[in-house]
């Protein structure tokens, strides 16, 4: 990772150092109003970091993917109901 | 029905919007004891007292907030319970500090072998075989940030630590995540044979 002090401040213009050093903030919307505006407007102009971008962003929407692969087992299901039923669900 | 516990007698029943939103959250719950756990059989028992600890519980529930957020946490200190304080704490070996060091120098080879697979719709149990691969400091962060979509700081709550190392272990985990994948990808014969400079 780049060092901290390439991270984008408040009122500083960003540049590539500073843009790599947050995108996964900026990707996850992380970023207060005003360096997520300047950041957006760095990606934007500057080719690279626009293609970084967007590889981080595929990414990030190929793994959430993984979400349907694996879900609760229908017979843990049935027992964690059951157990919540034996507490006082649904009395 | 009613346990005739005292304690249960004396409990008002969990209210029903409660009890949907719990257990409509069943499947997050179950993600992320696994990737505490790793074991499935391990995982059913967290999800398991987490859902009963919450039952018992729901009265200590913010209704307005994130209910997903407070099934994580007791999660966790289901999980942290259920193991000797310790003993099990992983934290990362050298082995693992190469592989993340690795993943990072190689990021122009993991980038350009990921890159033209990145649109497949059959990587989801690749995805799934390396993020079970992770070291579990950093599988718990990727999995409550990347698959149930909790902010930072929420994570951070819920893992008890802080957003900076949230921060930290989400990147190196999810470049890990980049280098197994890549891998898998080349090992499957998805990318193009590497070219000179790339890793051993």
């Amino acid at each position: 990772m780049t060092p901290d002090h390439a991270k984008p401040t408040t009122g500083a213009a960003v540049d590539c150092n500073a843009a790599l050093e947050s995108l996964f903030d900026f990707l996850d919307g992380e970023l207060d109003g005003s360096i997520e505006e300047r950041l957006k407007a760095h990606v934007q102009q500057c080719k690279p970091c626009f293609e970084r971008a967007d590889f981080e962003r595929r990414f990030l929407a190929v793994v959430q993917t993984a979400r349907a692969e694996e879900r609760c087992p229908k017979a843990l299901r049935e027992r964690v109901l059951s157990t919540l039923r034996a507490e006082g669900l649904g009395a | 029905m009613m346990t005739d516990a005292p304690e249960a007698a004396a409990r008002p029943a969990a209210p029903p919007e409660f009890s949907a939103a719990a257990i409509a959250a069943m499947d997050d719950v179950y993600r992320f004891a696994r990737s505490l756990t790793r074991d499935p059989s391990d995982a059913e028992d967290v999800v398991q007292d987490t859902y009963l600890r919450a039952f018992r519980s729901w009265h200590t529930f913010q209704p307005g907030t994130d209910i997903r957020r407070w099934l994580f946490t007791i999660a966790r200190n289901v999980f942290l319970r259920s193991r000797e304080r310790g003993q099990r704490e992983v934290t990362l070996d050298d082995e693992q500090s190469a592989v993340v060091d690795a993943a990072q120098a190689q990021e122009a080879w993991v980038r350009g072998g990921l890159d033209p697979i990145l649109d497949r719709t059959d990587l989801g149990p690749a995805i799934t075989d390396a993020l079970a691969q992770l070291p579990e400091n950093f599988r718990a962060v990727v999995v409550l940030v990347d698959l149930e979509d909790q902010p930072y700081e929420a994570a951070a709550e819920v893992l008890g630590v802080p957003v900076g190392t949230v921060r930290s272990r989400l990147f190196r985990g999810r470049k890990l995540l980049q280098h197994s994948l890549a891998q898998h990808a080349r090992d499957a014969g998805l990318l193009p044979t590497r070219h000179s400079g790339s890793p051993a």
